[in-house]
């Protein structure tokens, strides 16, 4: 953050940032304004979030979604929020009100603190901290924290047992989620979330071993990553509270979870970040395992002494690249939902501890002896990164297409997008 | 739909989760592995399938959503005059009351002769079904209209027999299985009144019942027992000629109310079975009833009831 307003107040009026009396107030109103740009991002993508994942469950279930406002319904969202906004604010008689007010704060301070190291394109990022990482998978922590408070301050039994269960689950899985996000540093050596996704890019000098091939990625980089993305991504799932972990919100059980008592404003924050968290775990699990925004063919030094039209079109298509990994992987949580059902809270606990955690815990010594044994030999490493992508992604890839394909004519269907 | 490797795996999962040790920790991941596989590409193909939503009513399928609407949706009753049998069962059945028949008699020999009216309140109508189940010929159906909004309220009483006509009553050929009619819908399509159709004259005009015919009916009716009492003590001993005789007495819509399949039945069970309550003839109502309770009495049984 500081590079770009140094970068501003070089550029906007040129004076060295170290020696103009000024910058310190340019830092002040540049921090506020990418503050403020982060927390809607966050907010308009989970608006985005709710109706696209209504849409798209409802073509899964053979409906057709919200579809009146606007075209193809998307000003749904715009409608849904001033509604939640206008609604009144119930605080119960019986509940703590100081805690009950706070508790939402909690879980939107810990959801939209992430942004500030996650990146978005080869330079757009709030800030590039060298213990990004660490610090993505502490901060989130503060939303147990809220979640927590509001189940005990709503003063209301589903509250409490949905409070508890989220704070069980997302304590949890936060240790094979750590550990499996150990994997990438092992083999990149660096907690840096925009270090991380520069790293993953082959041996330079190269067309096709340059830049972020998927045969650089760290999910193709050994049995491990690949196990490990599967494990990160289940973990950040029940981390999120999405479906098939939405226990915590099982409405079948304790009414709402944790959030029966809010309405209005309070309720739609909690919301917000729950659709919110979709894109911050894509984003992570984009980051540290599908090559972030890495352009295939294009080298890190390409990248860096690029300048003028070129350095903005490949910033557009990192932003892009970025954007569209992430969004596919926000599709697959979408998609988790209406595919599975909900899983009971012993199995959730089973899941985790049988298998997460050892499997993680695996993957990491693995990695370890892989890493010794292939860190020296980059051009053996791309082979092996070649072949996993054939079997594991590429191979994988074409029959799910070639099995769904078949699904739809297996029951006398045809494919048809018509009838949006 | 499922293919039969499907279901082989399915077994093969049934039994890897009964494992125990070691082997069924990898049989569960390797079946949570199978289970997305399958799941997520069953999910996903829907994704490319059409919605079988119809847009009512923006994007329309078809010009009118009556006909992709499921066979037997309850939508706007309707009647076919010409196989109505005039048993009011329907009337009887509707628990609401929304369904008004008036029945025309012959002055001279007391049987029903039709109807001069045949009216329901579709505005008050729940859609139940209730007068649909006990109509012997399938006069009274549900048909898929419903678009029925109107500005006056009154339209929504639908009269399926014209004012000022009388309906003849259907008689039910023995040994017809079905009963043909007219093709469903198209009778109510052409009663629907448009959205700003002008109200119908309140209060509805009444039809003039003549009073002349009522004091012949009388002299009919008293005619009418003594000759049906005569024709009962002459074969009573001849059981085939007196379940005549009593079929003769009842309303002869073989409405099934009674509880016997048609008019035969409940004559048959009054002769043969020893069926001994007279009361049981609904569409012919006060008159039928003491006619047999009369004839009943006169074969020197006891009438219950």
């Amino acid at each position: 953050m500081q590079t770009l307003a140094n970068y501003l107040v070089v550029h906007l009026f040129g004076a060295d940032p170290a020696t103009w009396p000024w910058t310190q107030v340019v830092y002040a109103v540049v921090m506020g304004l990418i503050g403020f740009a982060l927390v809607n991002f966050g907010a308009i993508t989970a608006g985005i979030f709710s109706w696209a994942e209504r849409r798209i469950a409802a073509r899964m279930q053979s409906r057709v979604g919200p579809n009146r406002n606007g075209p193809a319904g998307f000003l749904q969202w715009i409608a849904d929020a001033v509604k939640l906004m206008l609604k009144e604010d119930l605080i119960p008689g019986e509940s703590d009100h100081i805690l009950f007010r706070v508790a939402p704060y909690f879980v939107m301070v810990g959801f939209s603190c992430t942004f500030v190291v996650l990146p978005f394109a080869r330079h757009l990022v709030a800030t590039n901290m060298d213990l990004g990482l660490f610090y993505v998978i502490s901060i989130t922590a503060l939303v147990v924290v809220g979640i927590l408070v509001s189940g005990w301050a709503s003063n209301s039994k589903w509250s409490l047992f949905g409070a508890m269960r989220a704070a069980a689950q997302i304590v949890s899985y936060e240790i094979p989620g750590g550990v499996a996000l150990m994997v990438p540093v092992l083999i990149t050596g660096t907690l840096s979330m925009q270090e991380m996704i520069r790293l993953q890019s082959g041996i330079q000098g190269n067309f096709f071993t340059q830049g972020g091939w998927p045969w650089n990625w760290n999910l193709f980089h050994d049995p491990a990553a690949f196990a490990c993305f599967f494990i990160y991504f289940t973990a950040a799932l029940a981390e999120g509270n999405r479906a098939p972990f939405d226990l915590a919100e099982a409405e079948s059980e304790i009414v709402a979870g944790y959030n029966t008592e809010y309405s209005g404003f309070r309720f739609s924050v909690f919301f917000l970040v729950e659709w919110g968290n979709v894109w911050v775990m894509s984003a992570i699990a984009c980051t540290a395992f599908l090559g972030g925004w890495g352009i295939p063919g294009v080298s890190n030094a390409t990248l860096d002494h690029a300048s003028g039209a070129a350095a903005v079109g490949l910033e557009l298509a990192t932003l892009f690249l970025f954007a569209f990994k992430t969004l596919s992987l926000c599709f697959v949580v979408i998609w988790l939902r209406w595919t599975l059902p909900r899983i009971r809270v012993d199995q959730m606990m089973t899941l985790c501890w049988k298998y997460l955690v050892p499997a993680s815990f695996a993957a990491v010594v693995f990695e370890t002896v892989w890493t010794l044994a292939f860190a020296r030999s980059p051009g053996v490493q791309l082979a092996l990164g070649v072949v996993f992508f054939v079997v594991a992604g590429a191979i994988p890839l074409w029959l799910f297409a070639k099995r769904t394909y078949d699904n739809i004519g297996a029951t006398g269907d045809v494919v048809d997008l018509s009838n949006w | 739909m499922q293919p039969a490797s499907e279901m082989v795996s399915t077994a093969k999962a049934v039994a890897n989760r009964r494992k125990t040790g070691f082997g069924g920790y990898v049989g569960n991941v390797t079946n949570t592995a199978k289970s997305f596989w399958h799941g997520m590409s069953v999910t996903l193909s829907y994704m490319f399938r059409k919605p079988i939503t119809a847009q009512y009513p923006d994007r329309m399928p078809v010009a009118r959503m009556a006909e992709i609407l499921p066979a037997r949706y309850r939508g706007f009753l309707e009647v076919d005059r010409e196989i109505c049998t005039v048993c009011k069962a329907c009337e009887r059945a509707c628990p609401i009351g929304c369904i008004s028949i008036g029945e025309v008699k012959d002055p001279t020999t007391r049987k029903l002769a039709g109807m001069d009216r045949f009216d329901i309140d579709i505005g008050k109508c729940m859609y139940c079904g209730l007068c649909v189940e006990p109509c012997p010929t399938g006069a009274i159906q549900h048909t898929r209209e419903f678009e029925g909004s109107v500005a006056a309220f009154d339209n929504l009483t639908f009269r399926f027999v014209p004012e000022g006509t009388v309906s003849p009553v259907y008689k039910v050929k023995k040994g017809d299985g079905a009963v043909m009619r007219v093709e469903l819908g198209t009778i109510t399509r052409g009663i629907l009144k448009a959205w700003d159709a002008p109200a119908p004259p309140f209060p509805p005009k009444e039809a003039a019942k003549p009073k002349s015919a009522a004091v012949v009916a009388d002299t009919g009716a008293t005619a009418l027992t003594a000759a049906l009492i005569a024709k009962a003590l002459a074969a009573k001993d001849k059981p085939p000629q007196l379940i005549a005789v009593f079929e003769e007495a009842m309303a002869g819509t073989d409405c099934g109310d009674c509880g016997y399949p048609d008019c035969h039945g409940y004559s048959d069970g009054i002769v043969m079975g020893g069926d001994n309550d007279p009361t049981k003839c609904a569409p012919g109502g006060a008159e039928t009833t003491s006619n047999v309770r009369q004839m009943i009495v006169a074969l020197g049984r006891k009438a219950v009831a």
